[in-house]
């Protein structure tokens, strides 16, 4: 088990070793001064504006700027902001570095049991209403583009009956709608996935022996049949949960959420590269490590997994 | 969850969202990002500058008429060499450290602008001439020399050349205590102004909050506090105002369309030109037909701006007929109207050689993202009537600022936004040949002259007219066409008095009232 998280956590390093390389190289492809958005319409001092490239050490080869990158990393030191003049990137980032996860997490904490259970009433249900009404839904939760269902319930929840605030961020109500918005294609695909799995599970031999052992059919359902979909569920939560982290991005935005993809966003426009940079490094750790957490539940849930691995 | 369980939990939601709205007393506007900083010194943009100037005062203020008034000096009078003022300060002004605000706190201030290798933001740029500014910079020395301090409210700055409109320069006076009272940091915890607000918290992407300074030296605000909430999206900040959670909300352009459409607005709208000049930059250099004034006339005659006003502003423009501005002190309001006529443009154009557009070089007209609509309008429109082949192509900001700034941008439509209340800010930045901000590197002696008089001429009134002289060899010449300006557009709600939008953003609060 040690090893294997050793293993797993030394494999995180070529991965951010390449997420680094992309992220310099792309801010180096892209067009723009950071100077020149930094002084705005006032660029034209030289004068100041030597003095900023240098303190930024904008004024360096690319190599070096590479290599100094990538050892202030290596010490936990992100540089400093270019749009928030003076201020350590780290400092930038952290109430945001709050916001974005713990929005992942709402949403899938809201979307998993929903999607779970939707999926597995519909397949138990096959072909009857409930199971209509579960396929109506993921259909539509799917398809539905996220920004035109927040435009929409903004409209009506908000500035129409004033139930909830319009946006922002820092209390519960606010909360209601964005982790709604980010839970609900979330949802819609557990929901499709645990109705095949249930279907498939309830065509096993195992439930027909405790069937035919006359246990209760409540009991064969949920006690045999849905905990074998919990596993595949699970292994699916790490691609969902990062495809959550992406669509903060927009939901923070619309919302107005103080979040990481909202001042990565901001950033790319600002030309603020080692905030942007800092944002998408942490995405991809916390891609990786959610993964990783994925696969030691999925070791702790399923005993096969376990004597797998056990073996040499 | 049994019923008592779930009537508790809604309960306690209700109370959370009842909790959550703010309290009645704070104005509440927005900004489009977090300022950069909240602080007097390094500031360089718009929205450190709304923030800052509620906390912070300087020898002048603004009022929301566009005008400069004495603030934080009583009087002025200029120093008998001519090339700089002596300063009365106001008596009795406490910063909102509680110590006194005196003349060692503008000295103060002006070092911390010019420390070598410090920080200076726009500020800096107003004590170029301030005799030993440049010493300081490059520290060779450690005191500003210009500055003489005469006693604890009196003050002489003096200049290496005539600079009459110092005194309306926007500086932020700074308490010269404030960091030996709690350390560099001090931003993150207090401020050091003595405005009418004082700096209560910055939630980094949600809100700047201000409190009332019950000790301001014009009286403390009738408000309890001001809240900047962060909206970046302009369709945001608008559905916020109607659900009311805004009081007052500074509209961004691509909401006016949707502001000025809706009756319901009407009592709430306000509107005020923005302190922009635009123009039309033909840069002689890079074009050869921009050589010939004829053309140049052309262009301006092929401009139907009353149309553009109408289609590519939402209505929500006026025309400029020169190179100023209405609502700032110079303005000259008899320059003659800008005629859009396309057979006099023909008959120029052709008058010049180019019949039908031949023999003109095709052109590319550039700008930034925000304005495609409006470089395609111009493409097409001097396609139609002169006959020219003029591309539109957009270019990212940065980049197409540092072309234009090296003169290497030859057609282009842009602006200047003023940084003090005085028609120098346009005339003497835009068009005189030694600003490095004469981007269409347009040059007329004739007007340099003028302009460098007005530099060293004190009285408003003859400084103006001046500016009126230059601003006609400028449109004789027709160095540029002058573009339609557009406004600032805010709504306020009925209940909020003595809280707007001037041409320069929002006004200071100190009067703000909430019935």
């Amino acid at each position: 088990m040690a090893m294997f998280l050793v293993r797993r956590l030394l494999g995180l390093v070529p991965v951010l070793g390449v997420a680094i390389v992309l992220t310099f190289a792309a801010t180096q492809a892209l067009p723009g001064d950071p100077i020149a958005v930094m002084l705005s319409d006032h660029s034209a001092d030289l004068e100041l504006a030597a003095r900023l490239r240098a303190e930024y050490g904008l004024d360096q080869p690319i190599w070096r700027q590479f290599l100094t990158y990538v050892l202030h990393i290596a010490q936990g030191d992100f540089g400093l902001s270019f749009r928030y003049v003076h201020t350590p990137v780290i400092d930038v980032l952290w109430d945001a570095l709050k916001v974005s996860p713990i929005l992942a997490l709402a949403a899938l904490a809201v979307a998993f049991p929903l999607g779970a259970f939707a999926g597995s009433c519909a397949a138990i249900n096959r072909n009857r209403w409930p199971d209509t009404l579960v396929i109506l839904f993921l259909v539509a939760g799917i398809s539905i583009p996220n920004f035109a269902l927040a435009t929409f319930l903004v409209y009506v929840l908000s500035i129409k009956l004033g139930v909830l605030p319009v946006a922002g961020w820092g209390s519960i109500d606010r909360a209601i709608l964005p982790v709604l918005i980010l839970a609900i294609p979330s949802a819609a695909y557990l929901a499709r996935l645990s109705r095949t799995f249930m279907l498939e599970v309830l065509q096993q031999d195992y439930v027909r022996t405790a069937r035919a052992k006359g246990m209760r059919e409540r009991t064969v359902i949920w006690r045999h049949a849905f905990a074998n979909t919990l596993v595949p569920l699970l292994t699916q939560t790490g691609v969902i949960f990062g495809g959550l982290l992406s669509t903060t991005f927009v939901v923070e935005t619309i919302f107005n959420i103080p979040g990481l993809g909202r001042l990565a966003i901001q950033s790319i426009f600002a030309r603020d590269y080692p905030v942007a940079m800092a944002i998408i490094l942490l995405f991809t750790a916390f891609y990786a490590l959610i993964n990783l957490a994925v696969d030691l539940l999925c070791l702790a849930i399923d005993p096969r997994l376990r004597a797998e691995r056990a073996r040499p | 969850m049994s019923l008592r369980s779930s009537k508790a939990l809604g309960l306690a939601l209700l109370a959370l969202i009842g909790w959550s709205h703010a309290d009645a007393k704070t104005l509440r506007v927005n900004i489009n990002a977090d300022p950069s900083q909240i602080d007097p010194i390094t500031y360089s943009e718009l929205n450190s500058y709304q923030v800052l100037q509620q906390i912070y005062e300087g020898f002048t203020a603004i009022t929301p008429e566009g005008r400069a008034v004495p603030a934080l000096a009583a009087s002025w009078e200029p120093l008998a060499s001519g090339n700089g003022f002596r300063f009365k300060l106001r008596e009795a002004v406490k910063f909102h450290s509680g110590r006194p605000f005196t003349t060692k706190d503008v000295k103060y201030t002006f070092e911390q602008l010019l420390r070598p290798g410090g920080q200076g933001g726009l500020s800096a740029q107003f004590l170029g001439n301030v005799v030993g500014a440049a010493d300081l910079k490059a520290g060779k020395a450690t005191e500003l020399a210009g500055v003489k301090i005469v006693d604890d409210h009196t003050v002489e700055v003096s200049f290496t050349k005539p600079d009459v409109l110092f005194p309306i320069y926007q500086f932020f006076f700074m308490d010269s205590g404030i960091v030996a009272e709690l350390g560099a940091d001090w931003m993150t915890k207090a401020d050091a102004g003595t405005g009418p607000y004082t700096f209560k918290q910055w939630k980094r992407g949600v809100e700047v909050d201000l409190a009332a300074n019950p000790n301001y030296w014009g009286g403390a605000p009738k408000i309890d506090g001001v809240q900047f909430l962060i909206i970046p999206t302009g369709d945001t900040a608008l559905s916020q105002y109607d659900a009311g959670e805004l009081d007052l909300v500074n509209l961004p352009e691509n909401t006016f369309r949707r502001a000025l459409a809706n009756p319901a607005y009407q009592s709430q709208l306000i509107q005020v030109p923005k302190a922009q000049v635009r123009y039309m930059g033909m840069n002689q250099n890079l074009y050869a037909p921009f050589k010939d004034k004829r053309v140049r006339e052309a262009i301006s005659l092929s401009l139907d701006r009353d149309a553009m006003i109408k289609g590519l502003y939402s209505g929500a423009g006026f025309r400029l007929n020169g190179q100023t501005v209405p609502g700032i002190p110079g303005y000259n309001q008899d320059m003659p109207a800008l005629k859009y006529d396309p057979d006099r443009a023909k008959a120029l154009i052709a008058e010049a050689g180019y019949a039908g557009g031949k023999g003109m070089p095709p052109i590319e007209i550039q700008c930034t993202d925000p304005f495609k609509d409006e470089i395609t309008y111009y493409a097409n429109q001097l396609g139609k009537v002169l006959g020219m082949q003029v591309t539109p192509k957009v270019v990212e900001r940065a980049t197409f600022i540092k072309a234009m700034n090296a003169g290497e941008v030859a057609f282009f439509p842009w602006g200047w936004t003023a940084d003090y209340p005085d028609a120098m800010t346009y005339l003497g930045e835009m068009w005189y040949s030694k600003s490095p901000f004469n981007r269409a590197r347009w040059s007329n002696p004739a007007y340099d002259k003028v302009i460098e008089q007005a530099q060293t001429e004190p009285d408003d009134q003859k400084r103006y007219g001046l500016y009126h002289q230059a601003e006609k060899i400028l449109m004789d010449d027709w160095a540029t066409a002058p573009l339609p300006a557009t406004t600032n557009i805010a709504l306020r709600k009925p209940n909020v008095k003595n809280a707007t939008v001037t041409p320069f953003g929002f006004s200071v609060f100190r009067d703000a009232l909430i019935q």
